[in-house]
């Protein structure tokens, strides 16, 4: 899953979780029925779950573009003077 | 959101915060309900009343009418429903016996499952003895009270009483 | 050499300083439940505000591992109101005993407030249970010696056409009665009762949870 794609998962699924329960207030309240709200809360919970777990290709639509390795070797960063690399190159 | 279990995690977590709330909303939503009941209570006949081991003891047969049905909502499992008596017995100091300020005694319960069973008319003993600690009971003046508690599926529960006044135990010993 | 000495430095510092705020979340978790708890039991006024329904015996009002909320106000016990109560099996031996009982009572102030129980309501308690109060009178201690053959004698009872309630009676007193129920939440209870009943899995889920904090970085 990419970046976008984990974005878009998280408000699916706070959206539909929110809708469902509106909508499972809403039938319940109307019906007088406690467990017609339980019931359609939970088919929400499911779909919810079916939608936003799985690793569907949709959330997979804006793949991030590495560099080939080959590409970064031909154009070494600029200004790489960070302690970082450095200390990295010393231990070794 | 990286991963599925993260992902299931959340949805998870979530998914349990709005049923909380939901529940919390439907437990509200009985405050809205304004229940009307009504209840009539009768003692149709002393059936015993007599002093067993220096006890007063009554035997009543009560003729209960009620309904209920407004306590209902959609958050409700059950009534719970009692009549009671309170017997207000002022002893005077010298006597042995314990004084008590206020009895109150169950004579009958029941609990009423759904909307359908909320209006009743029953004719019944009374279910739990109806005692006193002491011999105080005859000629006296007593309240039955018809209480009941509203028991949700999730939430507040609520609670209420009709009152009915003017009762009298006779005076002698039958 | 100076290199790597201070590189291996900020590495255990960060270690320690990793370890630390971890400790201290999972402090603030702690502590902050613990605030939570101290805080209902001011605002409810009750030693233990929440309680979870341990026997069967309130069905099918309250199931077995339904959680009730409790409050409880200086109003006084009424019959028919739903109280939590706390018995231990002591006190429950010295109802028995009258002489043990004066003594235990003796303190008190001539002000009860008083419940009692019937046989079968006992049978159902175990350390603490729900109940609604049958009878309630309010006045003074009641007469002991008047109790003590009303204990005994259940089965003569019996026989003079009373109905079946009858007759070993408990007395709860104030400080036995925990709050009355306000509240009511179904099934989940259940967590409680599976680990206390069955430790394993509480050390199961101990275990699990300290793998993930120790596995798990970030």
């Amino acid at each position: 899953m990419d970046w976008q794609g984990q974005k878009l998962a998280e408000q699916l699924m706070q959206i539909l979780l929110v809708g469902f329960a509106v909508v499972a207030f809403a039938t319940g309240y109307a019906l007088g029925s406690f467990q017609t709200m339980l019931l359609v809360f939970a088919s929400g919970v499911v779909i919810t779950t079916l939608i936003t777990v799985p690793n569907w290709p949709l959330f997979n639509q804006h793949p991030l573009n590495w560099l080939d390795p080959s590409e970064a070797e031909k154009h070494p960063k600029p200004h790489v003077a960070n302690s970082s690399s450095k200390k990295k190159t010393n231990k070794k | 959101m990286h991963s599925f279990g993260f992902r299931a995690n959340a949805l998870l977590t979530f998914s349990v915060t709005i049923l909380a709330l939901i529940c919390a909303m439907a437990s509200l939503s009985d405050n809205l309900n304004s229940p009307s009941p009504s209840a009539h209570v009768q003692v149709s006949n002393i059936n015993r009343f007599q002093k067993s081991k220096g006890n007063d003891e009554v035997s009543m047969t009560l003729n209960v009418s009620a309904n209920l049905q407004s306590l209902f909502t959609w958050n409700t499992k059950q009534v719970y429903c009692l009549t009671n008596s309170y017997a207000f017995v002022f002893l005077a100091a010298e006597y042995e016996s314990p004084k008590n300020s206020l009895n109150q005694v169950s004579l009958w319960d029941a609990i009423i499952p759904s909307k359908e069973q909320a209006q009743f008319l029953i004719q019944t003993k009374n279910k739990y003895r109806f005692t006193d600690q002491g011999s105080n009971l005859r000629g006296k003046e007593y309240n039955l009270t018809l209480h009941w508690h509203v028991m949700p599926k999730t939430g507040k529960m609520f609670a209420d009483k009709i009152v009915m006044t003017g009762f009298r135990l006779p005076e002698e010993y039958r | 050499m100076g290199w790597i000495g201070e590189a291996v430095d900020s590495v255990k510092s960060l270690r320690i300083r990793q370890v630390l705020s971890q400790a201290v979340s999972l402090g603030m978790i702690v502590t902050s439940a613990l605030i939570i708890w101290k805080g209902l039991m001011c605002v409810t006024g009750s030693e233990s505000p929440v309680v979870v329904v341990l026997s069967g015996s309130m069905e099918p009002g309250f199931k077995r591992g339904d959680i009730l909320f409790l409050h409880m106000s200086k109003d006084p016990i009424r019959a028919g109101e739903i109280v939590v109560f706390n018995v231990d099996v002591h006190e429950r031996q010295d109802t028995e005993d009258v002489d043990v009982l004066t003594k235990g009572t003796a303190v008190v102030c001539p002000i009860l407030e008083l419940v009692y129980l019937s046989d079968i309501f006992l049978q159902h308690i175990s350390r603490r249970d729900t109940f609604y109060p049958s009878e309630v009178r309010i006045g003074m201690k009641p007469n002991l010696k008047e109790m003590k053959p009303k204990k005994t004698t259940g089965d003569n009872n019996m026989g003079d056409d009373r109905p079946l309630y009858a007759h070993s009676q408990l007395w709860l007193q104030r400080h036995h009665i925990m709050g009355r129920a306000v509240g009511f939440l179904p099934y989940v209870g259940w967590v409680t009762i599976i680990m206390t009943e069955k430790p394993i899995i509480k050390y199961l889920l101990i275990g699990a949870l300290g793998l993930l904090v120790i596995t798990s970085k970030e």
